[in-house]
């Protein structure tokens, strides 16, 4: 079977000549017409928009217009960022659809002039929190390979996309793992990345001090050269950082040798809920890495589980404040029910926990600090365990689950998913993380290109008749 | 803060100062899920954090956004 797409062969493929984005296109869209009724991925497919996009795209190539490698490349947009061109819904019947009208966010503005071809708004938990809701009017996002298991959020739809090529490469947000969960679950690359280093303005709000928007693609050289078009400072966006940015895909050949890994045990590897394959996976991540020359210390980060739920508590709180006069109101159940309650959830907390998570992050970030003072990145597992069963059987359980990606959000740090395997039983996708200092985002890309370059878990593509369609029935796509 | 004798009372109560009209369903969800969360969040308050400040950082300056 040949590899699929990526950005890396597609732009080189049509500066070669050998395909045109139209072409291109037109494969995106087959994929989409094929898979996107059980998959769920797509809210609004803008096939027009994204043909002239490509026919500008090819012509600008002709007459030696290059704007780089995301030129003609299909791409999708997480449904909570905003699109002059089509709605913008946060996959809720909610948001008003004045927000957004008519304007494009910082990023999209980005994307488009990158040259890009916008294919449509992407699916995505209610508000980037809730659940899939089939009482709504919104599709169902399912694993793509297990239609009975949640492809993760919540940046479901990109991640489903990406993983079957209905798009080489999209965006998605990460406030507590919305970005790398999907990507872990549905087996491509995601990067979280630093708290400021992309602008959120057009970027409908969920934890405010937590909130960024983040590249999936298969690979991690791809999320580079997206990261390369969407980075650096905005002033609309005052949280946005004035820290300069880089090429994220210079010295990304420059392989792990030398580098000092370290992996802190505490939390990330002895849980009782973490999958031993998903540990072992993680184990032979970190053994790879060493095989090509990084040194491998042990680590203490300490009260890491605490972390998880300071984030929890950021999160949520912040969420509330923003939707507590819609959910105090009529409004209430217009709200999907995962969102309704996960948010709601928020009014037990008070605001002296708000402050002491704050507290705690201070302390925590001191923590962190002082171990990325010893090491250039970490590696953890992604997630607990593969991609668990959809609809989960108690909502409460996100409660009390150990949660790899949130301590990484409450610090602001970057942090790059990486395919890492197949669990043996039902053959769903395994992942790892490798967390940078802040700002480290072009080490990461460097770290997880020479990871893919010595293994091809990135690659692998789902089968189009993935299985578990029997037990989804109950569940209409919308 | 220990987990109340009466969760019940103590959810309908934060629920209600909330205003948030939740079902009977959605209220038995929050209440078998509040003493995790009670536990959880009073896991925030270790001796290592008692004297820190916390991440919120006041400027008097407006803020500059165009």
């Amino acid at each position: 079977m040949p590899s699929p797409r990526t950005i890396e062969s597609a732009a080189a493929a049509l500066r070669a000549g050998e395909v045109t984005s139209v072409e291109l296109t037109g494969e995106a869209l087959e994929r989409i017409g094929a898979l996107d009724a059980r998959l769920g991925a797509f809210i609004a497919v803008n096939e027009a928009g994204a043909m002239q996009h490509a026919e500008r795209a090819d012509a600008d190539l002709a007459a030696g217009v290059d704007r780089g490698p995301l030129q003609g490349i299909p791409f999708g947009i997480k449904d909570i960022l905003a699109t002059h061109d089509q709605p913008t819904t946060a996959n809720s019947l909610i948001l008003d659809p004045a927000w957004g009208e008519g304007y494009d966010a910082v990023v999209t503005e980005r994307v488009r002039a990158s040259g890009a071809v916008i294919m449509g708004k992407l699916v995505l938990s209610e508000f980037a929190l809730g659940t899939p809701d089939e009482e709504k009017p919104f599709p169902i996002p399912r694993n793509p390979w297990r239609l009975d298991r949640t492809p993760g959020g919540s940046s479901s739809g990109t991640g489903i996309a990406v993983s079957t090529g209905m798009v080489l490469a999209g965006l998605g947000t990460d406030t507590g793992g919305s970005v790398r969960f999907p990507a872990a679950y549905c087996g491509h690359t995601g990067l979280k990345v630093t708290y400021g280093r992309v602008p959120k303005w057009g970027c409908v709000p969920l934890g405010y001090t937590l909130d960024s928007i983040g590249p999936m693609a298969r690979s991690a050289h791809d999320c580079g050269a997206v990261l390369n078009v969407i980075a650096g400072h905005d002033p609309r966006d005052p949280t946005a950082s004035a820290e300069p940015t880089e090429d994220y895909l210079d010295g990304v050949d420059a392989g792990v040798a030398g580098l000092r890994i370290g992996v802190p045990r505490a939390y990330f590897f002895d849980h009782e809920d973490l999958d031993p394959e998903v540990g072992a996976a993680t184990e032979a991540v970190i053994e790879a890495l060493a095989g090509l020359g990084a040194e491998v210390v042990e680590v203490e980060l300490p009260h890491s589980d605490i972390a998880k739920d300071a984030n929890t508590l950021t999160m949520l709180s912040e969420a509330f404040a923003y939707h507590r006069m819609d959910m105090a109101s009529e409004r209430w159940t217009e709200y999907g029910k995962g969102a309704r309650i996960m948010i709601g959830r928020a009014a037990l907390y008070s605001a002296a926990d708000y402050i002491q998570a704050q507290r705690f992050r201070s302390w925590y970030a001191k923590q962190a600090a002082r171990v990325m003072g010893d090491v250039d990145a970490l590696v953890v597992p992604m997630t607990p365990e593969p991609a668990p069963e959809y609809p989960p059987p108690d909502m409460n359980r996100r409660l009390t689950m150990p949660s790899y990606a949130g301590p990484f959000n409450l610090l602001g740090y970057p942090a790059i998913a990486l395919p890492a395997g197949f669990s043996s039983e039902l053959g769903l996708p395994l992942s790892a993380q490798i967390v940078g200092a802040p700002f480290a985002e072009a080490l990461l890309v460097r770290m997880g290109h020479a990871y893919q370059q010595a293994t091809d878990w990135h690659l692998q593509v789902p089968p189009d008749d993935a299985p578990g369609g029997e037990e989804a029935q109950g569940l209409s796509t919308g | 803060m220990p987990v109340p004798d009466n969760v019940e009372a103590t959810v309908r109560a934060l629920i209600d100062a909330a205003g948030l009209p939740v079902s009977d369903e959605e209220f038995e969800s929050l209440v078998a899920g509040y003493p995790a969360l009670r536990e959880l969040t009073d896991r925030l308050y270790i001796e290592e954090v008692r004297y820190e400040e916390p991440v919120l950082i006041f400027t008097p300056l407006p803020p500059v956004r165009e």
